[in-house]
């Protein structure tokens, strides 16, 4: 069967570079304006199954949440083609995309900002209903009340403000609203890292559950490990905005393969561990998107790094099972160099 | 009585003792009791961690150790008796004068921490210039080592850097060099590594912890990460609505929790052997702090709750483990 969302080479190129002012360079005795290009996501490509939930961890600055906003075409992609339900919708306009977002809804990282102050927790949840609604709709507020019913809220909370709610309780009304177009993938970018540990455990189970119930897929955006681990059948590591692993969760977790996985695993606290040691740790930080290395984009942290690395830009390839790595070490590379 | 006597011979004396701290806000929508009756110690050389959710306390403590605490708050009772000085009592003069030198601290956010209009190596020189009798030929050497040993590379160089031209990380390593350069008996962190990502975060706790111990320092930890607090401390407070449920050595606490909302916590965390299965979550949420229900706050969220934990708010009573719970009907070791 074709795949819910099927994601190839896709690109997003940022110019920062601001007015010709702003980029106006003396160097050696010229005078250059050279471009600012952040290169937030470098051909990335996965596929999503129905039913399926798919993580993806990385660090900030990875480009994970870039991706998400392009996926939903929130960005214009730069380049790469974004299929769903086997509909390229790379060229979509805004118009040709209003039909789509019946298919797809986002949920936010940041209940506060997510939620218009100004409207009603019922008309809120409603919008997008309404939106792609072909004609009147007689019994709104039936639905408005079965949606809030559905994420735990009740009736008494229907005509309330978003700034009446917690921070939990803003995040089951932004989950309402992404159910109220009955989505086959809803994308959620960090849903339950502005949460405290109580009320997450509460939305992921929310989350979990609604899946079951309505069946459809999750591209699940998160930096912590506990809960990718947690919510996904199947994860991709990013880094500087390559894929730099992806495979079945366990796959992942019990046989990464990629350096970099291997130290965000390690990095990760577990309850009731030790502090790992610091010669487990990579070294430094993340290189700015602005200035790409060449060659492997993680070979200026990574501890295993040589020759090749420096060169050739490592192709994420399959090894088994489902299991695909971006890594010259995993490529017959040692040998090879 | 006796039994505080018991523990004063059992325990070297502490360098930090709180006793029956509250620090309250009134507020025109009533009074806030941010804290409500904490007490705790804190010994020389160890590593504390204080734990909750937002609203739980954790931050309004260290900042009342600190003696930072601003109207309409103020510490309406307790002592704070740090080398036997109580600094509840001690004026902004003398305050000013412990700040830095003998008790640091550090925040969640190391841009607010740090003055943008000032290089870092004037912010570490001016640590020492008011904390230390250095001379200032030797003030700029010591910056440079003490950058050094936080991990900055290039340190002679990046002393002449201003703050917005470290990433979040590095910042975060700076103000460690800040905190540390005067050489207090006592760092409190508070959310030190919330902002940043794992692998910077571990690399920042590692170095925290080599800060504090090669000082012989103690420090607070105030977090809301019970996995970061389980790799650090020595012992563990966890505070719910500004009063303390548990206290105890960690692994005790992380372990064998005794009170009701700890273990919540703890079965909060998605756990791999679990994966997939619901997580055990505690219902409802935090109460609003200025309408607390009568006995245990956490009794509307409690799955043990009883009528007693609705009418009684109960004593945090301590097991010959040192291990302390505020619970009618603590969690029995047998789990």
């Amino acid at each position: 069967m074709a795949p819910l969302l099927a994601v190839r080479d896709l690109r997003q190129r940022f110019d920062v570079s601001g007015s010709i002012f702003d980029r106006l360079r003396i160097r050696n005795g010229r005078i250059t304006a050279p471009r600012r290009i952040v290169h937030a996501v470098n051909g990335v490509s996965f596929e999503i199954a129905r039913g399926e939930v798919l993580g993806l961890v990385g660090e900030s600055g990875c480009g994970k949440s870039t991706l998400a906003k392009t996926v939903i075409k929130l960005h214009e992609p730069t380049g790469g083609a974004i299929a769903l339900d086997g509909e390229d919708i790379t060229q979509h306009d805004f118009h040709r995309m209003r039909p789509i977002r019946k298919k797809m809804q986002m949920i936010f990282q940041d209940p506060y900002a997510s939620l218009n102050p100004r409207q009603r927790v019922r008309d809120i949840v409603m919008e997008p209903y309404l939106e792609n609604a072909a004609g009147p709709v007689p019994d709104v507020a039936e639905r408005a009340l079965a949606l809030l019913a559905k994420v735990g809220l009740g009736r008494e909370h229907a005509d309330r403000y978003p700034h009446q709610f917690s921070g939990g309780q803003r995040q089951r009304i932004g989950i309402a609203r992404a159910l109220s177009v009955g989505p086959d993938l809803i994308i959620a970018d960090e849903p339950v890292s502005a949460l405290d540990v109580s009320i997450q455990a509460q939305i992921l189970n929310l989350m979990m559950d609604l899946k079951d119930e309505f069946g459809f897929s999750y591209l699940f955006i998160t930096h912590d490990l506990s809960v990718v681990r947690h919510i996904s059948d199947r994860i991709g590591v990013m880094y500087l905005g390559f894929m730099v692993e992806t495979g079945p969760k366990d796959a992942i977790f019990e046989n990464p393969l990629h350096p970099y996985t291997q130290a965000l695993l390690a990095a990760a606290p577990v309850l009731g561990t030790p502090l790992p040691p610091a010669a487990d740790a990579i070294k430094g930080e993340v290189p700015s998107a602005l200035n790409l290395p060449t060659g492997c984009p993680f070979r200026t942290r990574c501890p295993l790094a040589f020759d090749r690395c420096a060169v050739e830009r490592p192709e994420l390839k399959p090894v088994a099972g489902g299991h695909s790595v971006a890594c010259h070490l995993h490529d017959g590379g040692i040998a090879a160099a | 009585m006796s039994e505080a006597a018991r523990m004063s011979v059992a325990q070297p004396a502490p360098l930090l003792s709180v006793r029956n701290l509250r620090t309250w806000f009134h507020t025109f929508g009533g009074v806030v009791k941010a804290v409500d009756g904490v007490s705790f110690d804190v010994a020389p050389g160890e590593i504390l961690g204080l734990v909750g959710e937002s609203g739980g306390g954790k931050s309004m403590v260290g900042f009342s150790i600190m003696g930072l605490i601003d109207p309409p708050g103020r510490i309406e009772a307790g002592e704070i008796v740090f080398e036997g000085e109580d600094l509840a009592r001690l004026d902004e003069a003398r305050m000013r004068r412990v700040r830095g030198k003998r008790v640091a601290m550090i925040f969640q956010d190391p841009m607010t921490a740090l003055n943008p209009l000032y290089t870092i190596g004037n912010q570490l020189e001016e640590m020492l210039k008011l904390h230390t009798d250095l001379p200032s030929a030797r003030r700029r050497e010591r910056a440079i080592e003490m950058l050094r040993e936080v991990g900055i590379p290039q340190p002679e160089s990046r002393l002449d850097n201003y703050p917005h031209q470290f990433s979040g990380g590095m910042r975060q390593r700076v103000v460690i060099a800040i905190s540390m350069i005067a050489r207090p008996r006592l760092l409190i962190a508070d959310e030190p590594t919330t902002a940043l990502d794992v692998t910077i975060q571990a690399q920042l706790l590692r170095l925290m912890k080599h800060q504090v111990t090669q000082n012989a320092a103690s420090l607070i930890l105030i977090t809301h990460d019970l996995a970061a607090v389980s790799q650090m401390a020595d012992r563990i407070v966890v505070l719910y609505c500004g009063r303390i449920v548990e206290k105890g050595r960690a692994a005790d606490v992380i372990e064998r929790p005794r009170h009701h909302y700890t273990r919540g916590l703890l079965d909060s965390i998605p756990h791999h052997d679990k994966a997939q299965a619901r997580l055990r979550q505690i219902p409802g949420s935090v109460p609003d702090i200025r309408k607390l229900p009568p006995g245990c706050a956490f009794a509307p969220r409690c799955p043990a709750a009883q009528d007693i934990c609705r009418r009684v708010e109960p004593e945090l009573v301590e097991t010959a483990t040192g291990q302390a719970a505020a619970c009618h009907f603590p969690i029995e070791a047998t789990r």
